[in-house]
């Protein structure tokens, strides 16, 4: 009898996490592209935002600069928070020179990222670095999304690797705690890709809340893909 | 300043990691030194990248460069300590700068009528945004990069001029520089994105 009783539960829990599996990501949810009505209605803005953004190093942190800059408007409005992952020093000063000082309105936070893969590792040396990022980064991520949460919130992402730790992360967590609301991941492709993905990118299109690419030919591939035109 | 500004100027960036040889040795051609020259180019500065300072030395000295002290002040280039050269080309009075990397490409670039740069996203970015005419080569030793590709849709968008790193082709766009006009780059803001961010946040 007690069997039974405990055989349901489980039942229940189980298919409680599959129902909530399905239910955040965004692959199965239905998507809508370009013309809805909404998108001529302005939206309100409901008190400060809070943005997660990543530095992935070089063209990837150039590209997340310029992004934040044109849309500085929005992301960096008086009052919002921003939470910096970067993964190098010269990418965290990069983003001080050219954002932090000018925007003395808002409040920045900074989190060290180890890189998910060094160049030239070893197999196993490449093993271990992968699992102590992913370790670490839960961490980090565990905090950031206590932080966001209940609050408008947006996850900028644009590579390297480590974004799909990070993108993981923020969607086990919202899996795990059924009341954990939707982690609002955005995911702008490289503008150096035309044609194909980049490895991120194939990952993240089936994680990403908000999935873009800056050359129109990649949505015909890629049907959930959004296209807005260059945004960097 | 305003005389620095008047001073015609090209700036040609290697991108600030991977020096591209083939592009340096083209630049600091005789031949190309003269079309400069006569296009009326009065100033030549070079990012040549890291590690490749002897290299771009020894280059100025093949071309009997008379040393000299450099126009521009530090602030303005942004140097790292190192790899800062500069000489003058005797027959065109040709000013040659070269550095290893800036940390102001951004007002480099200000300071150019013209830019020559590798097909990397970045360097493109910083031309075009700043509404300069560029010239795109694409770096073809370069493995299983995008760079091709990239030079090919900006080209055929008519964003750029683009050409392989020899002499003729860089000649080529060099003198359709002075003739034509680039199709101007859209900006990149979208109030379409901003609003989908917008909804996706605050909903």
């Amino acid at each position: 009898m007690n069997m039974e009783y405990l055989c349901v539960a489980l039942l229940l829990v189980y298919v409680a996490y599959t129902v909530r599996l399905i239910s955040i990501l965004p692959f199965f949810r239905s998507y809508t592209n370009g013309s809805d009505v909404l998108e001529s209605e302005p939206i309100e803005r409901k008190g400060p935002l809070h943005v997660f953004l990543f530095l992935g190093s070089g063209g990837h942190t150039g590209e997340m600069l310029r992004l934040v800059d044109n849309y500085k408007e929005m992301l960096l409005a008086k009052g919002n928070t921003v939470y910096v992952g970067y993964s190098d020093d010269k990418s965290r000063s990069q983003f001080i020179r050219q954002v932090t000082i000018e925007n003395r309105a808002c409040r920045f936070e900074y989190y060290q990222f180890k890189k998910a893969r060094e160049v030239n590792a070893g197999l196993l040396t490449s093993l271990a670095s992968v699992l102590q990022t992913i370790i670490k980064s839960l961490a980090i991520i565990f905090k950031v999304s206590r932080a966001m949460r209940g609050k408008p919130r947006l996850v900028l992402l644009n590579g390297p690797g480590t974004c799909c730790v990070i993108a993981a992360w923020f969607k086990v967590i919202e899996w795990l705690d059924l009341f954990q609301p939707c982690s609002n991941i955005v995911y702008v492709e490289s503008l150096a890709r035309i044609t194909s993905l980049s490895l991120t990118g194939r990952i993240l299109y089936w994680i990403a809340d908000l999935f873009i690419v800056q050359w129109e030919e990649l949505c015909l591939t890629h049907p959930r893909a959004r296209y807005y035109g260059l945004l960097v | 300043m305003i005389l620095a500004m008047a001073v015609k100027t090209v700036f040609v960036t290697c991108g600030a990691t991977v020096p591209f040889p083939q592009l340096i040795h083209v630049v600091l051609g005789k031949a190309l030194l003269e079309r400069l020259s006569d296009a009326g180019f009065r100033r030549v500065i070079v990012q040549y990248g890291k590690g490749y300072e002897a290299e771009f030395r020894k280059r100025l000295n093949a071309l009997e460069c008379v040393p000299a002290k450099c126009s521009l002040a530090d602030s303005t280039l942004g140097i790292t300590a190192t790899g800062l050269c500069c000489g003058f080309y005797a027959p065109g009075a040709l000013e040659v700068i070269g550095l290893e990397y800036s940390t102001r490409v951004q007002d480099i670039v200000g300071l150019a009528g013209l830019v020559i740069s590798h097909a990397g996203t970045g360097s493109i970015l910083d031309s075009l945004r700043s509404g300069k005419p560029l010239i795109v080569c694409v770096n073809d030793k370069l493995m299983d990069n995008h760079q091709q590709q990239i030079a090919d849709k900006f080209k055929q968008k008519g964003y750029v001029w683009a050409c392989k790193p020899c002499e003729s082709e860089v000649s080529e766009c060099l003198s359709r520089s002075q003739s034509e006009t680039l199709i101007r780059f859209p900006q990149a803001y979208s109030a379409r994105f901003e609003n989908d961010l917008k909804r996706l946040a605050f909903s």
